[in-house]
């Protein structure tokens, strides 16, 4: 009984040492946010700052940088991003699950391979091809490149797949449409893989940033993680000023992750089961 | 309606599912397509929803040669093994989609699909999801949904294999109570003897493709057209006892015994089978067809069974209470008429 | 699942075959532009010498791949990536190994630990690698502050410019580890969960303590799993860049270029220099490295499970 008093103790002991690691640089960011030059810059450090309403790092941030303007394009991109991604996953999902036409295994074992090439390779051809299209220094140019997904779409695939052919048949039977059996049958039912994937993506979408860093060179046009980037760059502003642009940033994302743990965490579990 | 087959047939890259069927089904039927599994019973199901193209034949609604009408225009209902049901929707829901798709006023389509829930005795779970429900409920739900956009035909594809016993006999009486009612003519598919004889006005059993006999379920059991009809009905199954005609008299193979047939359709020296049913074996009667010796007794429900050596072959007897059998004991047999039926071995046809 | 119909309804009238196309054309458009046509290019382009954005070209050769091989730069990239990635990816294995064992057992508070080790993921490197940047600073930063709490010399992490101090790298793969651990932690503790708890019983009843459990049981039965995420880390830990940018103001390779990494060099290749045909020659000499110790790793799993 002791024994394993003491195996339980070292397993809460270990999990909230690590938890503290984990969550110790988001509580660092947050709190630094809300301390004055004076606080943050003493030694030794401020743990907790002395007024949490102290919001004059947002104000001067806000007012050096135009990070309102950052968040309304990130959410504007973000937006976009998923909606796309999401119809042409959708239909390319239903195409490749409920048609038959030949080649089909083939054209998808190909596109299973091609998941392996990582987007860095590809950066120089898309720059270009951006350029041509006379897109650089446009919003559109953080969503097109992005609007379609391999993974995303082999995953709903797979779920498709897995709903019965009877219940297309019922529905064909009463007189739907492919289209109509799409978005009324397998879209609902598919709806748990799908706030997955609109999570996911909508994850990766926010927090872009190298392609950002190429196409995108206008004050006006940035992104919320490009406009930090910059603005840390930049000599004249502070720690905690930074670092409450950093929490602007950062905030979104932390809402989304409480609200949708489950979906999250999952999706990502059967993200690495697909190697 | 009437549904009537002509020379349908269907055929796969390597495989003929369907072969040169014809049939017709009367207005307000239940028939009860019955085989062994891959005997074509469901292909036949399909092409008659249209799920699956035809490669040859037609297929005739009344007059209308529908052979090539896409299944959505059919004005038929078809209700899945697994039933099928939208999960994400509720019993109303489920049952007023046909509906909704069809564009009916959103008033007229509750009411209308309210009524057949009722129908079915389902009114009570209308705001349920079909996960909430038994398989019998489910399966209710669904012949609802099929049948509430007024199908000329109720096709149901095993509707019952995926419910417990219990639910099953349930089930069944509920199907026909609720085709009586709504007359509307149906065939449902089957693997299962005993469920297509207990509640159909017809029966059609097929295998390999081919139409074996269709007529109701006692002329089945009673005058099999040939060796697979008489041996795919009948639990206990049909004996067999094979021989050849000698002398107009059936030779059992072995030689060993010899029985009067009264069959003028006979040839000297062909082979045959004859098939009877253990219930139209009578053991020491005055009259003596054969003689046989017991090697295994057994019990099946109330009823007592053994299995008898006739020369070197075995067959399936009950035991009456009349006598005290022993294992080793010698009996004798008579051969009643009704339950005993000649087949040619070539082509299993009856002679 | 997928019931198909046993009369083989899959030559269905329904699918007429030009529908099909409809529905993937949206599909398969962004995929031809951004990454069918790219995966060829790079190909082609990894040829073609003196190649500018003009798409202008001098002569076609191998000369990209032999000036990026001969390429001091390079070398310093490649070897900046391979100690990272053979510091990080083994160290946030056994890190979350034993993380992951502990969550999979029955604890209070799942939901907290949870959040807790899973948060990074859903965060942005750049933002977050700007909060390290301070927790590392040399007088006032967090980290060195709890290192003389416990006696210890504070280390100068990041140097006063980018690439100069020894303790650089060490900073990048701190911050790294941190970063890579939750999706690890996921993959070993989905990986857990299908472990059937029957093993743990039987253990328990032959007499075997926890530990033994862990050795034996444990880890063996989720050695398909830690390949995997060793896999899967391999290829995110050789296209190390996001990681590098926060701490000296994205200039981390500039200076002196000490901290370059593979990406880092093929983004400079490309977007400063105007170098495309180096770039592109560098990005396939990447993907074959991680090709290859994809196809090495599989290698060493099939050995271990015969």
């Amino acid at each position: 009984m002791t024994k394993k008093k003491v195996s339980t103790f070292f397993t809460y002991f270990f999990l909230i040492i690590g938890a503290l690691i984990m969550i110790f640089p988001f509580y660092w960011m947050i709190a630094s946010s809300f301390k004055t030059a004076a606080e943050y810059n003493s030694y030794p450090p401020v743990w907790i700052p002395s007024n949490w309403l102290n919001v004059s790092n947002f104000v001067e941030a806000f007012k050096a940088a135009p990070f309102a303007r950052y968040f309304l394009n990130s959410v504007v991109v973000t937006v976009s991003c998923v909606i796309l991604t999401s119809i042409t996953t959708i239909l390319g999902a239903f195409g490749f699950s409920r048609m038959r036409f030949p080649g089909r295994e083939v054209i998808f074992g190909l596109l299973l391979s091609l998941m392996m090439v990582p987007f860095e390779m590809l950066v120089i051809t898309n720059y270009q091809t951006v350029t041509k299209l006379g897109l650089v220094d446009t919003l559109p140019v953080l969503i097109l490149p992005f609007s379609t997904s391999i993974f995303y779409t082999y995953i709903l695939k797979n779920f498709f797949d897995s709903i019965p052919d009877s219940l297309y048949y019922s529905a064909r039977i009463d007189g739907a449409s492919n289209w109509k059996y799409l978005w009324r049958v397998m879209v609902p039912i598919a709806k748990p893989s799908l706030v997955t994937i609109i999570l996911l993506d909508a994850i990766a979408c926010w927090n872009s940033f190298m392609w950002t860093q190429l196409t995108i060179h206008v004050d006006k046009l940035r992104t919320l993680p490009m406009g930090l980037f910059v603005f840390m760059s930049d000599e004249g502003s502070n720690p905690q000023l930074q670092l409450a642009a950093a929490t602007v940033c950062v905030l979104p994302m932390i809402i989304l992750f409480l609200f949708a743990r489950k979906y999250i965490v999952n999706g990502v579990a059967r993200g690495g089961i697909k190697g | 309606m009437r549904v009537k087959i002509e020379n349908l047939t269907k055929r796969f890259d390597d495989a003929v599912a369907v072969d040169n069927f014809n049939m017709t089904f009367e207005d307000g039927e239940l028939v009860a397509l019955l085989g062994p599994s891959g005997c074509g019973k469901s292909t036949t199901l399909n092409m008659l929803s249209g799920i699956l193209p035809v490669t040859e034949g037609h297929i005739y609604f009344d007059e209308d040669d529908v052979t090539k009408v896409p299944p959505q225009n059919r004005g038929v209902g078809l209700v899945f093994q697994n039933y099928a049901l939208y999960p994400h929707m509720t019993v109303l829901e489920n049952i007023s989609f046909p509906l909704e798709i069809k564009k009916v006023p959103k008033e007229e389509r509750i009411k209308r699909a309210t009524e057949m829930a009722r129908l079915v005795q389902i009114d009570k779970y209308l705001d349920r999801k079909p996960k909430a429900l038994s398989g019998g409920q489910q399966q209710r739900v669904a012949i609802a949904r099929a049948l509430v956009k007024q199908p000329r035909l109720l096709l149901l594809d095993e509707p019952l294999s995926n419910l417990d016993a219990r639910l099953r006999l349930e089930m069944r009486e509920e199907i026909r109570r609720i085709q009586q009612e709504t007359g509307v003519t149906t065939i449902f598919v089957t693997h299962d003897q005993e469920e297509a004889m207990s509640i159909s006005d017809k029966i059609v059993l097929m295998k390999d493709g081919h139409l074996q006999q269709v007529s109701d379920a006692q002329t089945l059991y009673d005058d099999p057209h040939n060796e697979f009809v008489a041996s795919f009905l009948g639990n206990p199954p049909i004996n067999k006892l094979y021989g050849y005609i000698k002398d107009g008299k059936f030779v059992l193979e072995d030689g060993s015994a010899t029985v009067n047939i009264d069959n003028p359709n006979v040839k000297e020296g062909q082979t045959v089978v004859l098939g009877i049913r253990p219930e139209a074996i009578q053991l020491n009667q005055p009259q003596v067809d054969l003689t046989a010796v017991i090697k295994q007794r057994y019990t099946m429900g109330k009823e007592e069974l053994a299995f008898v050596n006739v020369g070197n072959q075995t067959i399936r007897v009950y035991l009456s209470n009349d006598y005290e059998f022993a294992v080793g004991d010698s009996v004798n047999i008579k051969l009643r008429k009704k339950g005993s039926f000649l087949f040619d071995r070539e082509t299993g046809a009856r002679i | 699942m997928a019931a198909k119909n046993k009369s083989g309804t899959n030559d269905t009238i329904f699918n007429r075959k030009f529908e099909p196309l409809i529905y993937l054309i949206p599909f398969a458009l962004g995929l031809v532009i951004f990454t069918l046509y790219p995966v060829v290019n790079v190909v082609i382009m990894s040829f073609k010498e003196g190649y500018r954005l003009s798409g202008a070209f001098t002569g076609w050769g191998i000369g990209n791949f032999t000036k990026v091989i001969g390429d001091k730069n390079f070398a310093v990239a490649l070897k900046n990536t391979f100690i990272y990635v053979f510091t990080v990816v083994p160290v946030s294995t056994v890190l979350s190994v034993l993380i992951a064992n502990l969550l999979n057992k029955k604890i209070k508070g799942i939901a907290f630990f949870h959040t807790a080790f899973f948060l990074p993921l859903v965060t942005s490197s750049i933002a977050v690698g700007l909060v390290f940047k301070y927790m590392f600073n040399k007088d006032i930063g967090i980290i060195n502050t709890i290192l003389t709490t416990f006696g210890a010399k504070p280390i100068d992490w990041l140097g006063a410019i980018a690439g100069t101090g020894p303790y650089n790298l060490a900073a990048v793969i701190i911050f790294g580890i941190w970063n890579i651990m939750p999706f690890t932690i996921i993959l070993l503790l989905s990986g857990l969960q299908n472990i059937d708890p029957l093993y743990y019983t039987a253990a328990e009843v032959d007499g075997a303590n926890s530990s033994t459990i862990f050795r034996r049981i444990t880890v063996p039965l989720l050695m398909p799993t830690i390949f995997l995420t060793m896999i899967v880390n391999l290829i995110s830990s050789f296209k190390v860049y996001n990681e590098v940018i926060p701490f000296w103001r994205g200039a981390a390779g500039v200076t002196g270029r000490n901290l370059y990494t593979m990406v880092y060099y093929i983004k400079e290749q490309f977007y400063a220099n105007r170098q495309l045909g180096r770039a592109a020659a560098a990005s396939i000499i990447l993907f074959f490295i991680i090709f290859a110790f994809t196809m090495l790793q599989r290698w060493v799993q099939k050995k271990f499970d015969n």
